[in-house]
């Protein structure tokens, strides 16, 4: 088992004197390969913050994290750039495809750049599409598409380039509950089957107990985890809640 | 605003500034060189307020929607556009006034140097280019604030929400649409260059001219841009490396709405670059022109002996100006015919000048030629006559036939020559012939003798040649340089000014218009770049590509503006007859060169001003 990821101390606070907001507080983490790790908490605890340091988008004040056996802490903008291509997978809750690309041309974006041979490109597409269940729309814009079936354009250019480390933040939150499922569930599939590592960051205790491991922070610290273990998903999902409510704040269905 | 106030109110205080209309002799064709300048101005001016107007509008109509979703009334917000219109409007024609007051006495320095007249420029405010310039853009400033008063009852509220997120969809391209832009550019220089017969046919040509060189270049950006643009996309080992994937769909994707704007962009810089170069070449062209028409600096027929003495004893105590050469020119003026037609037209029924070999070599000696022709027999040597092209080929192996009192000579052409030695007098046909010959037939028809000086400093002899303007009568057709030069001069200088100015002004808008669309794109664009930036794309790949682009949308309109202007100077050589034989080449380089360089700068803010807005 390899480590995909390695965070420890991370710390990152916003703001300047007199006026200090301290976003995350000294947060470890550690995730092995093929691991399906959730990050749970309410509005505010840092979520987003913990995915953006680790997407390398946000630089932490302090800590050191490695990811894949690199540290990325010292790296400059051009290395960020090329670590974040050849290593790192995104899917955002608002998709980020380009509207002026087909689905085909979103999905292979991240291989283009990378300046892949054109036949190659084709042959990992029609792979990736199918995992997805959207050959058919491939030559389609993302306009005339459907939420679900943009999310999953998404994931596929995500997944394309074989990152080591995919990150989700909130992939589920704009998508009908039959679309999330069905992301879901691929997503799951992704991690069981091709031993594919992601962090998903969500409030939606639905996704987060697809989860091997869901991650709980509150306030900028570690709060608890769970593991599912070998029990059920529902059971899972009732544990979550659980957490959920006694941390305060988060869903509303667990007030 | 501001910047079309200040444009305008220089121009207006140019034509009522008392140096200008000074300087100027001939004040009427003035005038009216003004008042269509302005008229231009005015349309130009309107139309860019109107377009910079619409642009706001279109950037606020989320703010109106807001205004009218919080529960203001219709009635106030179109009276709060309004007013807010007015009272910018004002703003800008108080601050317009001030900084054109400060340019004009810019201006005006430049104007009264073109014309080469040293005159102290004094400071002063016009008060009635104030009105002028107040009354025009009250006008068009109650239009546009009607305008934005009408925004709230022209859209729906749901569509002011919208606005922004109005998607240019993927266009699509038809190969027929591509190939008949090429056809119809193709059509109209075609059609630029026939040679109409008569004036409704020139009116038919240019109209069929303009109308097909606008469709032309219209379907040129709009279908053979993108048809280009698609042939890359499918050629995958382009398309699909690194971030010419987002470049060439980003083109695509804008090249629909940018179509128009690119077509008016292009035609604009083909209109400035060919207007300044047809202005800055008959300016430029002005000094040899004049020579041409007048090769001595003084020349008049000889009448009457007392009054040659007096005239040649003025222009002795203009001490200034000493002569470098003084010379009598014997010339026979016959009847005659030529055996090749194209010559025969131009001379028609006019007499033919003849001057002997000896007074030619002579006469261009004086004036610092070279020349030694030396003719024996019946040779003979044509000049080429002033504002045509015939060249020696017109002229060699035909023969011309002189009309002596009593006899017909036949005289054969060994070739022509550009150099001139008398003054212009239409038909302008004049030949030389062999100092036998021209006393043969001196002996039956008593030559005119032309008096010519050439003096130091020819340009600035004013005094002299009033002086002898004074004594000369008509019949002795008086032709002086500095007359011939300074006329050139003031028209030259006026007509490249004003050419200048409406270019400049034409130069700044068509920018203006390419910044304002691309920073707007820009905006649109930003969440694009920043899915990039989050996928993994480089600052320097970013920029790169942006580059690549606005090196596009710039690069495009200026090329075809290019190539549309070069072929109209070439039209235009062939229609104005001043501009015929002479050679351009320098004053359309260096118009274009100029042209570029105040593009590039253009290009450079607009690169800058996009870099910055994607990267923040």
């Amino acid at each position: 088992m390899r480590t995909i990821v390695n965070a420890k101390n991370i710390k990152k606070v916003y703001g300047t004197k007199g006026n200090v907001f301290t976003a995350l507080d000294n947060i470890d983490l550690e995730v092995q390969e093929g691991e399906f790790v959730g990050i749970m908490g309410p509005s505010g605890a840092g979520k987003s913050t913990l995915l953006n340091v680790l997407a390398t988008i946000d630089q932490p004040t302090s800590g050191d994290i490695n990811i894949d056996g690199t540290s990325i802490v010292n790296m400059n903008e051009e290395q960020l750039a090329a670590f974040r291509r050849d290593k790192l997978g995104f899917i955002f809750q608002d998709y980020n495809l380009l509207d002026t690309l087909t689905v085909k041309e979103n999905i292979i974006l991240p291989l283009a750049l990378a300046k892949v041979d054109p036949n190659e490109l084709e042959h990992r597409v029609l792979e990736v599409a199918n995992k997805f269940g959207i050959s058919p729309i491939l030559d389609k814009y993302p306009y005339q598409i459907s939420g679900g079936q943009k999310q999953r354009t998404a994931a596929s250019r995500a997944i394309i380039s074989k990152p080591s480390l995919l990150l989700a933040d909130e992939p589920t939150g704009a998508l009908d509950s039959k679309s999330a499922t069905d992301l879901l569930e691929s997503l799951k599939g992704l991690s069981e089957v091709d031993k594919a590592t992601i962090l998903l960051v969500t409030h939606d205790a639905f996704a987060a107990s697809y989860c091997d491991r869901v991650i709980f922070i509150k306030d900028g610290k570690m709060f608890t985890e769970l593991v599912k273990g070998k029990g059920s998903r529902k059971e899972f999902f009732q544990k979550v809640l659980d957490v959920l409510s006694a941390l305060g704040g988060g869903q509303s269905d667990s007030i | 605003m501001v910047f079309s106030v200040v444009i305008y109110y220089t121009f207006v205080s140019l034509q009522y500034s008392p140096e200008v209309q000074m300087a100027i002799e001939s004040e009427n064709s003035l005038l009216n060189i003004f008042i269509a300048g302005s008229v231009v101005l005015i349309l130009f001016v309107a139309i860019f307020i109107l377009y910079s107007n619409s642009f706001f509008t279109k950037k606020r109509k989320r703010e109106v929607g807001l205004y009218s979703l919080l529960g203001l009334r219709k009635k106030t917000i179109g009276k709060m556009l309004f007013y807010e219109n007015i009272i910018m409007g004002g703003i800008a024609i108080i601050i317009g006034v001030i900084l054109g007051t400060i340019l004009s006495k810019l201006f005006t320095m430049i104007v009264l140097r073109l014309l080469d007249t040293p005159v102290e420029v004094s400071f002063e405010v016009s008060i009635e280019a104030i009105l002028n310039t107040i009354i025009v853009f009250m006008i068009i400033s109650l239009f546009t604030s009607f305008n934005a008063y009408r925004l709230i009852y022209r859209f729906k509220l749901i569509e002011l929400f919208r606005a922004e997120k109005e998607g240019e969809h993927a266009p699509r391209t038809s190969f027929i649409a591509a190939i008949t832009s090429i056809i119809l550019i193709g059509f109209s220089y075609w059609i630029g260059f026939q040679s109409p017969t008569s004036d409704v046919q020139l009116l038919v040509n240019l109209g069929l001219y303009l109308i097909s060189i606008v469709v032309g270049t219209y379907l040129l950006f709009r279908f053979l841009t993108i048809y280009i643009l698609r042939q890359l996309q499918k050629k995958k080992t382009i398309y699909y490396n690194g971030t010419n994937l987002v470049g060439i769909s980003q083109l695509l994707y804008r090249i629909n709405g940018n179509a128009r704007t690119l077509t008016i962009i292009a035609l604009l810089s083909a209109v400035t670059i060919s207007a300044i170069s047809v202005g800055y070449s008959f300016y430029y062209t002005n000094e040899k022109q004049a020579e041409k028409e007048a090769p001595f600096s003084y020349m008049h027929i000889s009448l009457d002996e007392s009054v040659d003495k007096h005239i040649e004893k003025t222009i002795q105590s203009d001490t200034e100006h000493p002569i470098n050469g003084q010379i009598d020119i014997p010339v026979i003026n016959l009847n005659g015919e030529v055996s090749n037609p194209l010559l025969q037209d131009y001379l028609e029924e006019g007499p033919i000048k003849i001057i002997s070999e000896n007074t030619y070599n002579e006469a261009l000696r004086m004036l610092d030629r070279e020349s030694n022709i030396q003719l024996s027999g019946n040779q003979t040597i044509g000049i080429q006559p002033l504002l045509t092209e015939y060249t020696s080929a017109d002229y060699e192996e035909h023969t011309i036939t002189l009309q002596l009192p009593n006899k017909e000579i036949e005289l054969a052409f060994s070739s022509m020559l550009e150099d001139r030695i008398i003054p212009w007098n239409y038909p302008d046909f004049n030949i030389v012939v062999s100092n036998q010959l021209f006393s043969e037939i001196a002996t039956q028809i008593t030559p005119v003798t032309i008096k010519a000086y050439e003096v130091a400093n020819e340009k600035s002899t004013k005094d002299t040649t009033v002086q002898i303007q004074k004594i000369a009568s008509e019949d002795m057709q008086l032709t002086t340089f500095y007359n011939i030069y300074r006329k050139g001069l003031e028209s030259g200088g006026l007509n490249l000014f004003i050419l200048g100015f409406l270019g400049l002004v034409f130069l700044a808008a068509t920018g203006s218009i390419i910044y304002f669309k691309q920073l707007t794109e820009a905006h649109d664009d930003r969440s694009r770049y920043e899915v990039l930036r989050k996928i993994g794309v480089s600052k320097k790949e970013l920029n790169a590509t942006i580059r690549k682009q606005i090196i596009f949308v710039f690069g495009l309109p200026l090329i075809i503006g290019i190539i549309h202007g070069i072929v109209i100077l070439q039209i235009a050589s062939n229609i104005f007859s001043v501009l015929i034989g002479m050679n351009l080449t320098i004053p359309i380089v260096i118009t274009i060169l100029v042209y570029f360089i105040i593009y590039l700068g253009y290009y450079f803010l607009t690169l800058t001003s996009v870099k910055n807005t994607v990267n923040n």
